[in-house]
């Protein structure tokens, strides 16, 4: 009962044989090879595998792949443009938002949607985004600390476009 | 009043002193000692562990006095 | 010390891995494929104690897609245990022949071609047990008749330890106050976020690799070499990124040994990865201790003396619960002067999951209980927490008899700066109280369980033509930032600058021996290393250099920023890259290599060094519900020089929730043996919204033993935290828990018991004055 799906992940176009059962996580470590997508329980308790389907974050352990077809996907491997990363990766570097690393690609996901939806959070509001995500080695504050860094860097590089846009 | 330890020779100032030496050691030569006195090496260690007060060190010591006086 | 004359050690550098990290292109055991792989399963008793009677594993072999089911008779019988020193108390068979101790063990594994040909595959194994009874709680395995859990190890006691000096019994006499009390510590899964896996791959020439998520490959590889009867050089473990450790990662595990024989037997790659539920069930876990201290004080607050006594429920094997069990005890004394203390720690064997290392290793239990009751002590006597601790803290030289020697230790500027962060706080809203712990660790432990000849550390550094350096170190980096701590003091040693250096680690037969990532050890230990093997290729540098820059002595030159130099007159300098070719050219085209070791030696049983802190905790109590949230984490830890702020911070942040979780929220429920909130739901790690502010005061020291003065700063931060909670809770709302895990519950009937007494103790008053 194999079928061939279309999955679209970081703008790019995937044709993929699944099981009716096969969850979007599996298909995109075991078939796309894009294991930056963590498996930390297969449950939907713990974030690592926190991908964005159309523009939500989701534990893509709980996603069917069936029902990914025809959505657009970001993973980790996504976030940076060629040779320029994603202000958060930069910040996570900087501030030092990860240690293991393993819950890594999860929280930078769980907080591009964040930021996506609200360009200057307040610290409580950083800590609700991730809230999903478990973090078992860093106590979550230099995660917080980057996200509101990278928030920052985002709206001052916003500013700088208008900026250079009005003249 | 110096007390020697009967196994290895050992000497502390009390025979409850060299009893915690012999449970501590706990080699097969001090456990057989405790173990040829009648009594047995670990059933004294779990009173130890297990009941509030010194009963199964105190209990060593004492035959390890008795042992001294005979000698 | 001077900061301004390091380069690189004490500044932020950011992680050495951040760019794999954050990209997602770093590779952990659980990303791997290789070609012609297969997956294996475990199958694992529901029982807590049987005996086996009999398996079948004809249906199972039978399912298209498997390969191959074995059992515990398809091994070679020998029982795993780290203490090799110590035959009996190597007692884990991994994959059991006769008998299972607790659920979890395992009884069978296979291989098929797909993960879910093989899930299914366990379901058609038969095993036939013959359930015998089964003992959970220490108190009651030592009981006469309960049920013998090891053949020969009459009421179950696994290890008993005794640490004592001075005459506790006489020292008693002299006191004027004695508290005496009981507590209990409960246990915690390590919770990696990546669950133990691993791939092993045998082939025809008889050569074993294994890819595993580890904090030892050096152990791993000892260790399996035991268990198949293989020798050590024809193992090759390789460690890739890990997902984390806390000391869940250190035995050998049921992955490792399973992959290893499934691929001897198929000779093709095997991998397994154990499911979260599994993790929890089947892997090791912090030890469970009942507790009873005395303690004797003078009137001014002098601690005279101490006697501990410590069950700990062992679970169904050793492991490295010896340890735990030592440390719990020593750690009992920690961080006082005692001039009598005696310790007897029994560690007996239950039905349940092996209790072992895991962050702290044993003395963040001890902590709870002490630094509790320190705190009762000081109330008794009138004292003000933070004086009691400064009366009686270690200071610098401190011996401890027939244990330890402790040189640098700045236990009591941590108090001072906890003591000014208090009175800054002031005033604190209703239900809110703050609570002190104070602590001391080890940086790395003397023990050599492995019984290896080899150095405890060691590395080598190979710098080649175009001035690039590589660094090869056994070290173990799985989270904690040893990768990086590890270059910047190879940079700093050698003058050059981080991205010189290619890091090489995770590979035995490469790496130089290190005993891996647990005790805190790394920083001390493999820095210790890394830092003589970068001095002895600097010499060989300046060697060659002093035939340009004629110093009088070669202490005169120095090497920073890719020029070899007067110190005193740094114009005065010859190109790095030009010393380096003709030192190579010299030495008829070998490239110039250090070799660097380190083992402790003349630091008593523990450690080389120890670091302290005090850590202050505000709470708020929630009296209707017995909630407690956390406000503020406030702590001082000395840790000698740091070498990596960044790194330091991550780390009493990290240890700090870990400890909070421990004693909060982490409740491992188990029924008949069996854990029942087996995963991320049930069982609660805090959340990012639990987390409270935190912050890091400064204290200033230096280790004469460390790599540029300094000590650990890893496990020793998950100490204080448990007992700095208790006594919050207790100033905030004036009870009292003993008893871990701080729950809701139990907060609410101490409050309404404390309210009943209150309220009896009005009517009595009110009777008397009638
Ligand atoms: S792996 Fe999906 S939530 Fe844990
Ligand atoms: S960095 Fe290890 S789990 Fe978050
Ligand atoms: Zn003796």
């Amino acid at each position: 009962m194999e079928r061939i799906i279309h999955l679209n992940v970081n703008s790019e176009d995937y044709e993929v044989i699944v099981r009716p059962r096969e969850s979007l996580l599996d298909v995109l470590r075991n078939k796309l090879n894009l294991t930056g997508t963590k498996k930390g329980c297969n449950e939907g308790d713990c974030g690592a595998c926190t991908v964005i389907m159309d523009g939500r974050p989701v534990n893509a352990c709980l996603v069917l792949a069936v029902e990914a077809e025809g959505q657009n996907i970001m993973t980790v491997e996504g976030l940076a443009q060629g040779p320029d990363l994603h202000p958060l990766q930069e910040a996570f570097i900087r501030y030092g938002g990860f240690q293991c690393g393993f819950c890594t690609p999860g929280m930078l996901l769980s907080a591009k949607a964040l930021l996506d939806e609200n360009s200057d959070p307040t610290e409580d509001e950083i800590r609700k985004g991730i809230s999903g995500n478990l973090c078992r080695c860093t106590g979550y504050t230099k995660i917080i600390q980057s996200i509101k860094e990278a928030a920052r860097t985002m709206r001052s590089g916003q500013v700088d476009e208008r900026m250079r846009a009005n003249e | 009043m110096e007390v020697k330890c009967p196994v290895c020779n050992k000497q502390r100032n009390s025979s409850m002193k060299i009893a915690r030496h012999i449970f501590g050691t706990g080699d097969k030569s001090h456990r057989g000692w405790v173990n040829s006195q009648g009594v047995s090496f670990t059933d004294l260690l779990i009173a130890q562990a297990m009941e509030a007060g010194n009963r199964g060190f105190t209990t060593l010591a004492e035959i390890i006095e008795r042992v001294q006086e005979t000698a | 010390m001077n900061n301004d004359k390091h380069t690189v050690v004490g500044k932020r550098i950011p992680n050495v891995d951040g760019y794999e990290k954050v990209t997602g292109s770093a590779k952990y055991t659980i990303d791997m494929v290789l070609p012609n792989m297969l997956h294996g399963k475990i199958l694992r008793s529901p029982h807590p104690h049987a005996r086996i009677v009999r398996i079948d594993t004809r249906r199972a072999e039978q399912l298209p897609g498997v390969k191959i089911v074995l059992t515990g008779k398809d091994t070679l019988g020998r029982k795993n245990g780290i203490w090799r020193s110590y035959r009996e108390l190597c007692d884990e068979e991994i994959l059991c022949r006769d008998k299972v101790r607790y659920v979890g063990d395992a009884v069978a594994t296979l291989a098929a071609t797909q993960e879910d040909i093989a899930e299914e595959a366990l379901s058609l194994i038969d095993v036939e047990y013959e359930i015998l009874p089964a003992v959970f709680n220490p108190l009651d395995a030592m009981k006469e008749g309960a049920p013998e859990i090891h053949d020969g190890c009459e009421r179950n006691m696994n290890v008993y330890r005794q640490i004592e000096w001075g005459d506790v019994e006489e020292a008693f006499e002299d006191c004027d106050h004695i508290r005496e009390d009981t507590f209990y510590c409960s246990s915690q899964a390590h919770a990696c976020l990546e669950t133990h896996c691993a791939i092993a791959s045998f082939s025809h020439d008889r050569k074993l690799t294994l890819w595993t998520s580890s904090q030892s490959p050096y152990y791993t590889q000892v260790l399996l070499s035991d268990m198949l009867g293989l020798r050590e050089g024809d193992i090759k473990v390789l460690k890739p990124h890990t997902g984390g450790g806390f000391g869940g990662k250190l035995s050998l595990d049921s992955a490792q040994y399973c992959t290893s024989l499934l691929s001897m037997k198929l000779m093709r790659p095997v991998k397994i990865v154990l499911s979260r539920a599994e993790e929890f069930a089947a892997t090791k876990r912090r030890t469970p201790i009942h507790y009873q201290l005395k303690l004797g004080a003078k009137r001014d607050g002098t601690l005279l003396a101490k006697k501990v006594r410590a069950i700990t429920e062992g679970g169904a094997y050793t492991a490295l619960g010896g340890t735990a069990l030592y440390l719990t005890g020593f750690f009992s004394s920690f961080p006082y002067k005692y001039p009598n203390f005696q310790y007897d720690g029994f560690r007996v064997y239950t039905n349940n999951e092996a209790t072992s290392a895991c962050r702290g290793f044993g003395a963040p239990q001890a902590n709870f209980v002490s630094e509790s009751q320190v705190d009762m002590m000081a109330e008794d006597l009138g004292i003000d927490p933070v004086e009691i601790r400064r009366k009686n803290g270690m200071t610098p030289h401190h011996e401890i008899p027939d244990q330890a020697v402790i040189q640098s230790c700045g236990l009591q500027q941590c108090l001072d700066a906890i003591k000014k962060y208090i009175r800054k706080r002031g005033e604190l809203p209703p239900n809110h109280g703050i609570g002190v712990s104070a602590y001391g660790f080890m940086s790395g432990g003397i023990f050599n369980w492995i019984d290896t000849p080899y150095a405890f550390s060691a590395a080598m550094v190979k710098i080649n033509v175009d001035g690039k350096v590589d660094l090869f170190t056994g070290a173990t980096d799985v989270g904690q930032g040893s990768n990086t701590t590890l270059t910047m003091i190879c940079a700093e040693e050698l003058g050059v600058h981080l991205e010189d250096i290619t890091l090489h680690v995770g590979d035995t037969s490469v790496c130089p021996v290190d005993l891996g990532a647990w005790g805190s050890r790394q920083t001390l230990m493999s820095g210790n290393a890394v830092k003589m093997a970068a001095a002895e290729a600097k010499r060989q540098l300046l060697e060659v250099a002093c035939y340009y820059l004629k110093p009088n002595i070669v202490y005169d030159l120095n090497i920073k920023d890719h020029w070899i130099h007067f110190t005193e007159r740094p114009y005065r300098r010859v190109s790095y890259f030009d010393v380096v070719k003709d030192a190579i050219r010299g030495k008829e085209g070998n490239p110039i290599l250090g070799y660097g070791h380190y083992t402790p030696h003349g630091k008593g049983m523990v450690s080389p060094a120890y670091s302290f802190g005090v850590q202050a905790v505000e709470v708020k109590v929630d009296t209707e519900t017995g909630q407690v949230d956390l406000v503020h984490i406030t702590t001082a830890h000395e840790c000698g020089k740091v070498i990596n702020p960044i790194g330091l911070e991550g780390q009493v942040e990290g240890a700090s929730i870990m400890a909070a979780g421990w004693t909060l929220t982490e409740d491992m429920q188990t029924r008949d043996g069996k854990i029942i909130n087996d995963n991320f739901r049930d069982y609660k790690l805090l959340l990012a919204e639990d987390v409270p502010k935190m912050t890091l005061l400064e204290v200033d020291t230096y280790e004469p033993e460390g790599p540029y003065g300094a000590k650990e700063a890893g496990e020793g931060l998950t100490i204080p935290t448990g007992a700095a909670i208790a006594n919050a809770i207790y100033n905030a709302v004036g009870v009292r828990i003993k008893d871990m895990p701080i729950t809701p519950e139990k907060v609410l009937r101490a409050l309404e018991k404390k309210a009943a007494e209150e309220k009896d103790s009005e009517q009595f008053v009110a009777a008397a004055s009638a």
